[in-house]
Parts: structure tokens; C-alpha cells; sequence
């Protein structure tokens, strides 16, 4: 049976509490994920009450200003702070996002941030994203023709049919969507998740790739595309604003297009 | 689910890439999937129609049930509804036991379990529609 | 070997020693839009219809086994007991139906994207038509169920 609730050495404990600078203005408290895998306890809440007057508007400001002034232990991804490279995913106020997208006003109350839900923890709120990426790669992201490129140029594309990959090819695999889907808690290690079905239905929608036909093959399986039950967590989640749900269903379609 | 232990140990050496290949696709799915949809297109006059007739029927005694069912409508209508429910819940109940059971000899067990019931169920119900409908006293 | 996953969850701490790394919480912390929750409805309103399916096969099946066999079905589902579990019944097959037809709309293809075009760097404020179809669902299941009650109650009479 699956298991809905956490194991018992992945049950949150409480943790410290950093406060606020005396004469702090506009004091928001941050509970933050920790896990250290030398302390051999199990993972705890911290609290952090930092002074928005003092910190940028983000969660990721927040979360580089704990780091930098508080406790330069916590652990996390970031790099670009601008939503592209698709490092700092993490559950904020319980929605799967990139910290540097969300602005710390949006959110009531405490801000809960813990990892990626469903994950192997590395480090606090690092999880482990190999399987993830390995997907990525089992789907072969990549363009596949038999048909030689034109000696003197690059393989053409019409305005239209590079539109059909718009919405597809913005993706950062920033693994929110795959993280937000209880289909991949569940079924992860079979099911390919959303953020990966998205790229693989980018190449099946690419013009220029000849292997529509060896893909959707690929696909046809109970627990690599059919654990899709649409409940929408992905669309939902996404913080660029795409669609996998839909890019799944249009998968599922295609499938269903060359048999009837 | 695998036993934890205080002890951890590696005991899964292979790629990454070697572990989410698997055993690669099984190229089937779609036909339950496809087949889940048809059946549900067809549950939902025939399902609309179901409440109204047993709301018809409340109270009703066992010769009302052989008069209703004697009239050729309803008694195709209530085998197409026999049909394909049993059909489509054999098709939601594997998706529910195949996302939440996860050891196989269980997993299998449960499936044959809940088609067989759904077989075994059907049976019944056409059989003894059929009987209402065809043998049975009747105007 | 069902559970590669597994090898993911042994980490090596810094002194070498082997260490189980934790899960990080999912149900535990998520934010329940109303699609999941409809979601999941649908799945255990389809469970709870199947035990209702076998209680349409002992209705049929003590109807044309005898007289009496059916008096005592339809006494049950005449006592108030039973009236209780046929208006559940009407209820989750209402639902069912109604957010069966919603996934329809999306496995036809419709029904997925926003009202208005989106933010380009998603904040989510844009509607989506799936949020509003997602109420819809439990706006037309609450009036049907309704009136499915209070017709099926007023033939009770």
C-alpha cells in the first residue's frame, strides 16, 4: 500500500526560533525545513522573524537575507532570481513555486516554506531531483531526424508550426508540477511525472523531429503516461504559467487519434 | 514499501537512467483508458435515466418491476446500463488499485478480486433482468 | 525491485556513515485547490457507487427470485436507513456524473486554459476556466441533488 502519511524518520519536529532585531517594524515570521544529515535527528520546523524593512520583496530575498545575517547554515538552491534557471522550487504557503517569483505579500500569516513535496531531502530544503532529471533524459530530449539537414542551412520551421511548441518550450524543469502531483508521490519511480511528459510532448509537437510515431510509442504504458488522472495540481502550480495537464491530454489524444 | 532500517545500506547500484527505463514501455493502456471514456459517454443519459426510473419505482411491488421491465424500452435500456457499468467500474477500480497497491502479488489478487466480482455481478443483474423481463408473469 | 525510489533515499553524511534520508512532506503541507479535491471525490464517489452497484444487483436478483425475497429489499430501502443510503447513493452518482462529464470536456481537449490571457510570469491571478468549471461541478451537483431528493422523497410519500 502507499503510504499517505511520512515515515517515522521524516515526521517534523519543532525547531529553533531566531527573533526579530529589537525596534523591527514590519516583523513576518518564516517556519523553514531543516534537515542536516550529520545531526542524525529527524527533520524540525525553524522560525524566523525577520523585518520586511529590512529585506527585499520575495521569499528568495527573505530566505538569501536569513542566510546572510541570521543563519548561514540553511541550505537551498537559487541562482538567477528571475524565474529562468528554475533552481529555488519549493512549497511556499503550501503551493509549489519558484521563491524568487513569490512575493512575501501574497502570502497571510507565517510563511511555511519546506522542499519539494515528496522528495528525498539532500539538505534542508534541497531535495534530491535525480530521478527527476533522469526521466528528462529517458524521454530523449532531443531532436531526431533521419532526413539529413540541408547542407547550406538550418531545418526550416513555418511561423505556425513554431507556434505549436509555444507554451512547451518555456519550461525551466524547475520540477514544481512533477512535485505537486499526487499521481508522482504516489507512482514516481514508474510514472514520468508532468514536467517531463510536458518535454517529451515539446518533441512530439516539434516540426522538425521525425520520431512522433517511437515516442507515443514510448509513452503507451499504464504507469509512464496513464497515472495522468487529470486533477490538475500541475496547471495549477506551474510558475510560468503553462499547461502540462493540457500538453498531457494532447498526448493522450495523439495516442488515441492513431488507433481509431 | 521496502523495510527501513536504523542501518541503512546501498543496495541499488544500477544508473539512474537504467532504473526509470525499466522495463521500458508496454505499449498498451490506451485501450482501458479509450474504453473507460466510451463507457462513461454512455453512463450519462443512461445513468440520468436510471435516477429517474428508480425514483418511479420507490415502493413499487414485484409486479410492478415485471410490468416495467416487460416494456421492450426500459429492459434494453437497463441492460446497456448493467453492461456498461459493471464495465467501467472494472475499468475504475483497476486505475484505483493500480496507483495505490503497490505489491504485485497483492495488486494482482485485488485484480482479479474486483474483476471477477464485477463479472460475477453483472451476471446476475442481466440474468435476472432477463428473467423479469422475458419469463416472468407479465401483461 | 519496485521501489528504486528506494536507492534515493540513503545518503552519505559527512564522515562517510551511511544516513536515511527523510521525505519531505506532501499531503502533509499541500494547499488543496478545488480540482483535487474534486478529484478525489470523483475517485471515492466511483468506490462508493460500486458498493452501490451491488446493491442494484441484490435489487434486481430478490426481484426475480420471489415475492418475498424483493418485499425484504424493498422494505430496507423503504426504512429510513435505506432512504439514507439511496440519497447517498443519488448524491455521489450526481457527482460522478456531473465531474465525469468535466473530465470529458478535458480529455476532448477543452477546458484547460484561462479566461483571460495569462500573466507572463504566472502569478497565478489570471482565471483559470478549470477553477470555474471545477465549481461549476459542485454548483449543478448541489441543485441536482436536490431536486433528485426532493423528488425522490416527495414518491416516497
Amino acid at each position: 500500500m502507499v503510504a499517505f502519511s511520512l515515515p517515522a524518520n521524516s515526521r517534523i519536529k519543532q525547531g529553533k526560533t531566531y527573533r526579530a532585531p529589537a525596534g523591527a517594524k514590519r516583523v513576518r515570521t518564516f517556519r523553514i525545513y531543516r534537515w542536516n544529515p550529520d545531526d542524525g535527528a529527524n527533520p524540525r520546523m525553524d522560525t524566523y522573524e525577520i523585518d520586511l524593512d529590512t529585506c527585499g520583496p520575495m521569499v528568495l530575498d527573505a530566505l538569501i537575507k536569513i542566510k546572510n545575517d541570521v543563519d548561514s547554515t540553511l541550505t537551498f538552491r537559487r541562482s538567477c532570481r528571475e524565474g529562468i534557471c528554475g533552481s529555488c522550487s519549493m512549497n511556499i504557503d503550501g503551493g509549489n513555486t519558484l521563491a524568487c517569483l513569490k512575493p512575501i505579500e501574497d502570502i497571510t500569516g507565517a510563511v511555511r516554506i519546506t522542499p519539494l513535496p515528496h522528495m528525498a531531502v539532500v539538505k534542508d530544503l534541497v531535495p534530491d531531483l535525480t530521478q527527476a532529471f533522469a526521466q528528462y533524459r529517458a524521454i530523449e530530449p532531443w531532436l531526431k531526424a533521419d532526413t539529413p539537414p540541408p547542407p547550406d542551412g538550418e531545418r526550416l520551421q513555418s511561423r505556425k508550426e513554431r507556434a505549436q511548441i509555444d507554451g512547451l518550450w518555456e519550461c525551466i524543469l524547475c520540477f514544481c508540477c512533477t512535485a505537486g502531483c499526487p499521481s508522482y508521490w504516489w507512482n514516481g519511480e514508474r510514472y514520468l511525472g508532468p514536467a517531463v511528459l510536458l518535454q517529451a510532448y515539446r518533441w512530439i509537437a516539434e516540426s522538425r523531429d521525425e520520431a512522433t510515431g517511437e515516442r507515443l510509442d514510448a509513452l503507451n504504458d499504464p504507469f509512464k503516461l496513464y497515472r495522468c488522472h487529470t486533477i490538475m495540481n500541475c496547471t495549477d502550480t506551474c510558475p510560468k504559467g503553462l499547461n502540462p495537464a493540457k500538453a498531457i491530454g494532447a498526448i493522450k489524444q495523439l495516442i488515441i487519434e492513431r488507433q481509431v | 514499501m521496502t523495510k527501513q532500517s536504523n542501518n541503512p545500506q546501498v543496495d541499488i547500484l544500477r544508473s539512474q537512467l537504467k532504473r526509470v527505463r525499466g522495463l521500458g514501455s508496454s505499449h498498451s493502456g490506451s485501450q482501458a483508458w479509450w474504453a473507460e471514456r466510451l463507457t462513461s459517454i454512455a453512463l450519462v443519459p443512461l445513468t440520468l435515466w436510471f435516477i429517474a426510473s428508480v425514483i418511479g419505482l420507490e415502493g413499487a411491488t414485484r409486479a410492478d418491476m415485471v410490468a416495467w421491465l416487460h416494456a421492450p424500452v426500459p429492459l434494453v435500456l437497463i441492460l446497456c446500463l448493467i453492461v456498461t457499468t459493471f464495465w467501467h467500474m472494472e475499468l475504475g477500480l483497476r486505475v484505483v488499485i493500480d496507483d495505490y497497491v503497490h505489491n504485485n502479488a497483492i495488486r494482482i489478487a485485488m485484480l482479479l478480486f474486483q474483476r471477477g466480482l464485477c463479472i460475477i455481478a453483472g451476471l446476475f443483474c442481466v440474468i435476472a433482468v432477463l428473467r423479469l423481463g422475458l419469463w416472468e408473469g407479465g401483461s | 525491485m519496485n521501489h528504486d525510489r528506494d536507492g534515493l533515499m540513503v545518503a552519505r553524511r559527512s564522515d562517510g556513515r551511511l544516513v536515511r534520508r527523510p521525505l519531505s512532506p506532501h499531503l502533509q503541507v499541500y494547499r488543496w485547490p478545488v480540482s483535487m479535491v474534486l478529484s478525489i471525490s470523483h475517485r471515492i464517489t466511483g468506490a462508493a457507487l460500486s458498493v452501490g452497484a451491488l446493491l442494484m444487483t441484490w435489487w434486481l436478483v430478490a426481484a426475480a427470485a420471489s415475492e418475498s425475497a424483493f418485499a425484504t429489499v424493498q422494505e430496507f430501502l423503504g426504512s429510513s436507513f435505506g432512504v439514507l443510503l439511496l440519497m447517498g447513493w443519488a448524491a455521489a452518482l450526481v457527482l460522478h456524473v456531473f465531474q465525469g462529464i468535466r473530465h470529458l470536456a478535458w480529455d476532448a481537449g477543452w477546458g484547460f486554459g484561462t479566461l483571460a490571457p495569462q500573466d507572463p510570469v504566472g502569478s497565478g491571478t489570471a482565471k483559470r476556466i478549470y477553477g470555474v468549471t471545477g465549481w461549476g461541478v459542485i454548483g449543478i451537483t448541489a441543485a441536482a441533488t436536490l431536486i433528485v431528493w426532493i423528488a425522490g422523497l416527495a414518491a416516497w410519500e
